[in-house]
């Protein structure tokens, strides 16, 4: 893209892209998103990119690679514009046909479409299939248009245009007061006022200030950041140097982590780009106005996504958090104010900015505005990136976004808010989804992760590994956290391993409260949400593995037994093939047996199994 | 400013400082693990907890980073205590080996730990309080030691797990450990050699910046810029952190200063004799055979183990004394009585009796000399306190399993015996200084054979030197104890006052006459001057005669190689002018 003079060439420059374009093109959006990409969607790129070049059709399609498009669960995702059809698991040999069919031709190739497992019937447009529908997408909508690796597209979609606004017709009090008056809480976990925060850091004393963007997203299962920064980073940069310049900033971080290598590639793409065409770097769009970002890359610590940790890794030191008596928003980064914000927050502050304070908080419920993007993941039907308003109920995004629990089992729990959030039970479904409301069940909004769980997910295996996850990323500086989490986990073993004693639910209690008030930052200080959020909604599945030795779900190995239910069973064979410790045993068109001697409780059989024939006691 | 109530004790709020330096200053005792004073605030091992109370609402928080800030605090609450407990029983789970956590448990109250210890956390004493990865960055500016994983695998190591190549085996981490976790040897090669206090004799160490000894005057510590990490690196400068009235100065030197005076008292003391040169008492290879000097320190209530007799931490069953060691001895060539050794040994031997009443003292001896007042009745109480004499000499002391044995001759019965023993006290004498020599040749003053300065007259005139205006007191004019030390100073005092009242001295009728034109300046006169009266002089380029000081004893006048110097009232002339007028010659 060219270099932009000045504010009102940037919307000179965005015709000049437009000219270029035919707006009745064909354009072929490939997700390359990470989990596509896993599927095989660069392949697929690849495939429609020699197909429209066979066809001599590159004048007339434009084969687009995205980011993410949210449904991770059928990818590789392909939507061909501008009818918005959608295309579920195309594999390279169906390229072909969709080329001849829905981009040369205007018919349908009926067999990729996404078929509802409610009605069965199928649905050809993107916003017509459920797992959409009941989504605002109002971030990870833009996904789907652009080519991440392209600051054109995201100019040609609007994109800078609240930049250009922020500096032509707004002060800097002003941005603060509308960020404000937004209602937008922190996406990384806090939900710290995102206005409140700026505010603050300008009050404190100091004439250099820095800012961050917090891309160390580290929950398990969790993928929102990493999905914006690679599908969208010109949204995040864009937010960030509105944010630089309403707070006075000229040197801003993105700490992000080195697992992430599309996201660290497109984003530095992203500076590149943006600072070639005078959108970054020194005299933004002619303003006089400097703001430069470097890129920080983490070493995959969990804990570096706590600020003060994050702070102290930039600085070059191990990252380990520090008191915080002192906010980081009066003495952070190298001891000066610093403002850090998620990638989900720097991402909304456009549109805040382009759209006012008062349309987002017309979005959500009174204490939480605007949307948040969850990974929707576990045993629903339809797993992936789900953005949805706040306030909006755990059952909605459940049933009819995640089309409900997988292969008929019934739905047990919801664990939300990342290793250190809580799981919340059924009757707690019509909770909506706000940071308030969260909290109040014990869990927690965090940075979106959601993990769904069914009648075979055994709680206490839950928490002891949500309680082992964060006692290996614990960076050990402070001893409750250190120790105390190695005592649970200790415990939690014990209980999963039939060693379970009456006393350790009051000893998980107690270092539950040992934790909370003791530990040194947040990641000890909710370390206990996974434990006590279980003891209060799963009691009875602690008593079970204490008082009768058993595993309700028939998960902790020690405590169950496989054994083969004779009725049922057809002598097909499949168990004993297949077991790996050669367990089984059993003439063909006879009834099975299970030697428990041999059983290492591995659960191939029940598995494989097609005619229920194994059960778990 | 607003006001913070610790415990009920008012104090001012002040954000620059934290919870605990005010409660200290109120005298408030919190518990500390992880906090040193020259180091940054960590908050790490959070039993310094205490509970805040702002806007009704109590949290607890630790008092070692927490600023001073307005409103209410609680050491010693019921939430702080069970917050306590909670650490301290992981503490004790996780270091099962460290002595001092079980202390503070005990202190606090906590019996014992409901937790395991993991398996790999049997004899750990390390509680990772980070003091001693702190100290070797921040402080000693190293950085050999530091934190190698996260979570429970945290460990305190070097990098690499390889022994250090910056490590300078100062031994700070080893200091600052408050469990004594620290095994030196896997961080380095190098051995330390950690500073001794001298006046403790090398019974403990002592830092880099110290009082010398406690009755010091000024009681004004001193650095010792040999070892002091901050002269030497650049680094460390706790001290100047921790002190409040702000008063070291690290670019301090040495100062030498010029002060005229009319009178000098030389007092320079003794060393005490060197049993190594004595290899056959077996000091320096066993840490059972000490010296008197460390025995006066292991006796003292000031001393390093205040007043108890221990060595190699038992209490000693059996204790030898030999008296006379390096006095009274020509094969070290020290023919002379060290007149303290008997009485000092007598009353160490009357301590140990009195401290470990059960103990055996024997002690060998050539003779007896209890002279002074009062010294003979001592004697004889000590030996009734069941201390036994015994005459002998002891002619090597060796080991037989873990005990000593003195070996040497009954010199009354005249037979070969042996001692065992579990702690043998040389009576070690005493020595001219090895410095005495420097002062000698400084204030032009005679030495006797013994190697001490020599008085002006033994019986006439005791602290009298042969320069005049020069005065000796105490041990550096011959073995003596305190008592007589304390006669002849007083006595050196009041002799230095005599010429300072008078203003003036008299001066010798006979003294040198330099002729100042024959002169050539070549300085043997001033060399060979045994009252420092000559001196060269700068500007006229000749030796100059101080008459106040000259004796006239006339040797300069006949070193003189150019006959220049010549003694008045006896001038070549007027001693010829008296041989011609004896032998009658003249006029005839």
């Amino acid at each position: 893209m060219r270099h932009v003079k000045d504010i009102a060439d940037l919307e000179r420059a965005r015709r000049e892209i437009m000219k270029g374009r035919d707006p009745d093109a064909r354009v072929v959006a490939i997700c390359c998103g990470t989990g596509c990409i896993a599927c095989g969607g660069l392949t697929v790129a690849d495939a429609f990119r020699s197909e429209v070049d066979s066809r001599a059709l590159a004048s007339k399609v434009r084969v687009l690679t995205t980011g993410c498009h949210g449904f991770c669960e059928r990818g590789p995702l392909v939507v061909v514009q501008p009818a918005g059809i959608l295309y579920q698991q195309v594999k390279p040999d169906d390229v072909a046909e969709i080329v001849e069919t829905s981009v040369e031709g205007d018919d349908l190739v009926e067999r990729l479409l996404y078929v509802d497992s409610a009605s069965g019937e199928k649905i050809v447009r993107e916003e017509d299939v459920p797992f959409y529908k009941h989504q605002t997408r109002l971030i990870l909508g833009r996904n789907g248009a652009l080519d991440p690796t392209s600051v054109e597209d995201y100019v040609a979609i609007g994109g800078y245009g609240s930049l250009a606004k922020a500096l032509d017709a707004m002060t800097p009090d002003e941005i603060v007061a509308t960020v404000k008056a937004s209602g937008l809480r922190g996406r990384g976990g806090g939900g710290f006022s995102t206005g409140r925060k700026w505010e603050s850091c300008l009050k404190a004393p100091g004439d250099v200030r820095y800012l961050i963007c917090n891309a160390d997203e580290g929950d398990p299962g969790a993928y929102m950041d990493r999905s914006i920064l690679e599908g969208n980073p010109h949204s995040v940069l864009e937010g960030m140097v509105i944010g630089a310049f309403a707070l006075g900033v000229t040197d801003g971080y993105i700490y992000v982590r080195e697992e992430y290598p599309l996201a660290v590639a497109n984003f530095t793409r992203a500076l590149d780009d943006a600072r070639a065409a005078g959108l970054l770097g020194v005299n933004i769009l002619g303003t006089g106005f400097s703001f430069d970002v470097a890129v920080a890359r983490g070493g995959g610590a969990f804990v570096c996504g706590e600020s003060t940790a994050l702070m102290a890794s930039i600085e070059g030191l191990p990252g380990e958090p520090r008191p915080k008596h002192i906010h980081t928003v009066e003495r952070g980064l190298r001891q000066r104010p610093t403002v850090l914000n998620n990638v989900e927050t720097w991402a909304n502050v456009p549109l805040i900015v382009d759209k006012g304070a008062e349309w987002f908080a017309a979005i959500g419920t009174e204490g939480s505005k605007g949307t948040k993007i969850f990974s929707l993941v576990g045993k629903v039907n339809n797993t992936g990136l789900v953005e949805v308003p706040m306030g909006i109920t755990l059952r909605e995004i459940i049933d009819d976004i995640g089309g409900g629990i997988r292969g008929g089992h019934s739905f047990k729990a919801v664990q939300t808010g990342g290793p250190s959030g809580g799981c919340i039970s059924e009757d707690l479904l019509d909770l909506p989804v706000d940071f308030d409301r969260l909290a109040e069940a014990g869990s927690m909004m965090g940075s979106g992760g959601m993990i769904v769980m069914d009648d075979r997910n055994c709680m206490v295996d839950i928490a002891k590994y949500f309680v082992g996850f964060l006692k290996d990323e614990s960076c050990g500086k402070c001893t409750p956290c250190r120790e105390g989490l190695r005592q649970m986990h200790a415990i939690l073993t014990d209980i999963t391993e039939g060693r379970g004693e009456e006393r350790h639910l009051d000893e998980l209690e107690y270092i539950s409260w040992g934790l909370e008030q003791t530990a040194l930052c947040q990641l000890g200080s909710t370390a206990q949400n996974p434990v006590l959020t279980t003891l209060r909604y799963f009691r009875d599945e602690y008593r079970a593995h204490i008082e009768e030795k058993r595993c309700p779900a028939g998960v902790c190995k020690a405590l169950v037994t496989y054994s083969v239910v004779a009725d049922a069973c057809t002598g097909c064979t499949v168990c004993a093939k297949k077991c790996p410790s050669d367990a089984i045993e059993g003439e063909p068109k006879k009834v099975h047996g299970i030697v428990q001697d041999k059983c290492i409780k591995c659960g191939i059989c029940y598995e494989v199994c097609k005619f229920d024939a194994i059960a778990i006691d | 400013m607003g006001l913070l109530i610790i415990d009920g004790h008012e104090a001012e709020a002040d954000q620059s400082r934290t919870l605990l330096e005010v409660a200290v200053e109120l005298g408030i005792e919190i518990p500390t693990l992880c906090h040193y004073k020259g180091l940054t605030p960590y908050g790490a091992c959070r039993i310094c907890v205490v509970e805040t109370i702002w806007k009704g609402k109590s949290r607890l928080h630790p008092a070692c980073t927490y600023p001073a800030w307005e409103g209410e605090v609680r050491t010693d609450s019921e939430m702080v205590r069970k917050a306590r407990r909670f650490i301290v029983e992981l503490m004790l789970a996780e270091a099962p080996d460290a002595v001092e956590i079980r202390e503070i448990a005990e202190k606090l109250g906590i019996e014992g730990t409901p937790f395991r210890t993991p398996d790999d956390a049997r004899g750990n004493k390390c509680i990772m309080c980070g003091l001693c990865v702190r100290t070797c960055r921040d402080l000693v500016g190293a950085g050999a030691l530091a934190f190698r994983g996260r979570g429970e695998n945290r460990k305190i190591a070097n990098p690499y797990g390889e022994k250090s190549e910056v490590c300078i085996a100062c031994g700070a981490c080893e200091f600052v450990c408050p469990t004594d976790a620290i095994d030196l040897s896997l961080i380095t090669d190098l051995t330390p050699k950690p500073l001794v206090s001298e006046f403790d004799t090398g019974l403990v160490t002592r830092p880099a910046i110290y009082l010398p000894f406690p009755q010091a005057v000024p009681a004004v510590p001193v650095l010792d810029d040999e070892h002091c990490l901050r002269t030497l690196l650049g680094t460390c400068g706790v001290c100047e952190q921790v002190c409040g009235p702000d008063a070291i100065d690290y670019d301090a030197e040495d100062v030498e200063d010029a002060i005229q005076v009319g009178t000098i008292v030389v007092a320079t003391g003794y060393d005490e004799f060197d049993p190594n040169e004595k290899p056959e008492l077996g000091y320096g290879m066993y840490e059972n055979v000490i010296t008197g000097l460390e025995m006066e320190r292991l006796c003292s209530a000031s001393g390093p183990t205040m007043g108890e007799i221990v060595i190699g931490g038992k209490s000693p069953k059996d204790v030898v004394f030999i008296q006379c060691v390096g006095s009274r001895d020509q094969t070290v060539g020290n023919e002379y009585c060290s007149r303290v050794c008997c009485m000092y040994t007598a009353k160490q031997a009357h301590l140990v009796k009195e401290k470990i009443p059960n103990a055996a003292v024997t002690i060998f001896y050539m003779d007896i000399r209890a002279f002074g007042k009062g010294f003979e009745e001592f004697y004889d109480r000590v030996r009734k306190e069941g201390v036994v004499y015994r005459r002998g000499s002891v002619s090597e002391i060796y080991r037989r399993k873990d005990r000593l044995v003195v070996r040497g001759e009954d010199t009354l019965e005249g037979e070969p015996m042996e001692v065992e023993a579990d702690l043998v006290v040389l009576a070690t004498g005493l020595v001219a200084r090895p410095g005495t020599d420097h002062i000698a040749g400084l204030l032009k003053l005679s030495r006797s054979s013994d190697g001490f300065l020599m008085e002006a007259h033994p019986k006439l005139r005791p602290v009298d030197t042969a320069s005049d205006g020069v005065y000796l007191a105490g041990t550096c004019q011959g073995p003596k104890d305190i008592p007589d030390a304390v006669a002849q100073a007083k006595g050196a005092a009041a002799a230095a006052i005599v010429p300072m009242s008078k203003g003036k001295v008299t001066v010798e009728a006979l003294t040198c006459v330099v002729d100042e034109d024959l002169c050539a300046g070549c300085k043997i006169c001033v060399s060979v001057c045994p009252y420092g009266a000559l001196s060269y002089d700068e500007e006229k380029k000749i030796s100059t005669c101080n008459e106040a000081l000259c004796k006239g004893c006339g040797t300069c006048a006949a070193a003189c190689p150019s006959g220049t110097i010549s003694m008045g009232h006896f001038t070549s002339e007027q001693l010829l002018a008296q041989i011609v007028a004896l032998i009658g010659g003249g006029n005839g």
